[in-house]
């Protein structure tokens, strides 16, 4: 591995400043950094490790809902008692990612802001939009897991277990930055390439995620999460389908957020009215699951596994209501 | 083992922290005016930013009990630093990616693969590797089930298998077949010996240690 300089600040103002030199990278547990820089993907000439910051590994709630620090590890999300009462879908989609030993290891913040998982992108040998070069590798090449939404600049989809059920919550990730600490909620958190194709998220230079909150005015029981991947571990879904409904108990305050199949969690207010409680909304919202998708020429079978795992979750989702 | 020639090595470079010092020193043998509070938050704030590397410096780790130092770059991994620092070559280096835990060991008790840190995140951990868990000449229960059971055949993803299942049983005695696999999911076998392992986990369970 390329030689780097470690800075482990303690405080967060260190941690900008450290970042403010040419060629640094932030670093959380390393899960992600450390493969790109094995890759030759990533160069950073210094590394500014996190986690030495103090505060940001806490798990806190207070009246606005259950506060997540950046640093807090994966399995500390999945095994905690009050947000797997208050938020199961987080808690259960988190315990899915991944296997055992990076769960223990990989940050909340560090999954949120992993690069994609395309192949191309994690190659030296294909300069692509993405990594200072043009165009995208995927379109017309191996694309079997790329996007099937929002697919013409960049095909690589979201990885991050975590975003879709993050946007399906609203939740606010706080960042801090040199103009002080600011809120952005999910769905504007996570972003396509035609806002800026070099980045999957809304961070400018310098910029780290401080903490995540989940709201607890987007609290529910009524809630599902289902996905497909060719493993069932050390492996990122090719789609998902994550459902909220009623959330903090108002009726028809439905989520559908699409998970893999898009650069970014893709909420489609189209299924949400579909969900209904009449007999056939699961078919009704299933039937229209490829309304907008442009897939390519390996990766059309997304649209009827969205269509299956739309039926399913439907099911569960209403299952947990009469249960 | 051999210990490492250079087990403390001068740091290279110039530290923040001692070019502030000394650059504290000199401001004041100059009589260079500067405001006491704001030379002490400046003091303060480099006694806490720790920069280490590019090059080699000495890692002082807690492996399986013992205290262990070695001189290596900030940017070693703990695998590497276990294995060619250290001499601790019970993790295994195979994909180097965090895919096949190979190089599993226990990090203050939990599962972690060691290929997909640094050694110096492992600082002031206590790191159990399967050296740890069992001798030849006096293998763990599990180890011991692992061989009962014919739990291995080329044996390179073992000691990862070892560490993990060790784990498992602790966090959890009395495992299902399910929970097992889920416990086994970030540990990959080429030879294809997941059942025996399975059955290796169960035996030692229902033996519960004796």
């Amino acid at each position: 591995m390329k030689p780097f300089k470690l800075i482990q600040p303690t405080h967060e103002n260190e941690a900008l400043q450290a970042r403010s030199s040419d060629g640094s990278e932030y670093m959380a547990a390393g899960t992600d950094l450390l493969n790109r820089i094995k890759e030759h993907v990533a160069s950073p000439e210094t590394v500014v490790d996190l986690k030495k910051i103090s505060g940001l590994d806490q798990i806190e709630s207070d009246d606005r809902g259950i506060w997540l620090g950046a640093m807090v590890r994966m399995s500390e999300v999945s095994g905690h008692p009050e947000i797997q009462r208050r938020f199961p879908a987080v808690a259960t989609t988190v315990g899915h990612a991944a296997t055992p030993q990076i769960r223990n290891m990989a940050t909340v913040a560090g999954n949120i802001c992993q690069k994609p998982r395309c192949w191309y992108l994690r190659h030296e040998g294909y300069p692509c939009i993405k990594n200072g070069g043009t165009g995208c590798w995927a379109k017309d090449g191996e694309n079997e897991f790329h996007a099937i939404f929002d697919n013409q600049i960049c095909s690589a989809t979201q990885p991050s277990n975590l975003a879709p059920v993050l946007v399906a919550h609203d939740a606010i990730i706080e960042v801090q930055g040199q103009d002080g600490v600011k809120e952005i909620t999910a769905g504007d958190f996570f972003t396509g390439p035609s806002e800026n194709p070099l980045m999957e998220v809304k961070l400018s230079a310098g910029e780290f995620v401080r903490r995540i909150l989940l709201p607890a005015e987007t609290e529910t029981s009524l809630w599902a999460y289902e996905e497909a991947r060719e493993k069932q571990s050390f492996d990122w879904a090719q789609a998902s389908v994550t459902i909220l409904l009623d959330r903090g108990g108002r009726k028809g305050d439905h989520r559908v957020i699409l998970g893999a199949v898009s650069p970014a969690p893709l909420r489609r207010e189209d299924m949400e009215k579909k969900l209904n409680g009449s007999d056939d909304e699961a078919t009704q919202a299933a039937l229209i699951a490829g309304e907008g998708a442009t897939p390519l020429s390996q990766n059309g079978y997304k649209v009827p596994m969205l269509q299956g795992l739309i039926r399913r979750a439907v099911r569960v989702v209403r299952s947990r209501e009469e249960g | 083992m051999q210990d490492h020639p250079e087990d403390n090595p001068p740091k290279e470079g110039v530290s923040r922290r001692s070019f502030l010092q000394g650059a504290g020193v000199a401001a004041a043998a100059a009589g260079i005016s500067r405001l006491p509070a704001e030379a002490l938050a400046e003091e303060r704030a480099a006694a806490d930013l720790k920069e280490l590397g590019p090059g080699a410096g000495k890692i002082t780790l807690n492996v399986n009990g013992g205290s262990k130092s070695a001189s290596a770059p900030p940017s070693t991994t703990l695998l590497d630093f276990l294995r060619n620092d250290l001499g601790v070559t019970g993790p295994k280096r195979v994909c180097d990616r965090g895919s096949c835990g190979a190089c599993t060991v226990l990090l203050d008790g939990q599962v972690v693969d060691s290929c997909s840190m640094l050694a110096v995140d492992a600082v002031g951990k206590e790191i159990t590797t399967v050296e740890g868990i069992g001798t030849p000449d006096n293998l763990s229960h599990l180890q011991k089930a692992f061989i009962e059971k014919d739990a291995l055949q080329c044996g390179f993803c073992t000691p990862g298998m070892v560490v993990t299942c060790t784990a498992m049983l602790k966090e959890n005695p009395n495992p299902t077949r399910d929970e097992i696999r889920q416990g086994l999911s970030g540990n990959l076998c080429r030879c294809g010996t997941y059942q025996n392992i399975i059955e290796a986990v169960e035996h030692a369970s229902r033996t519960g240690g004796k």
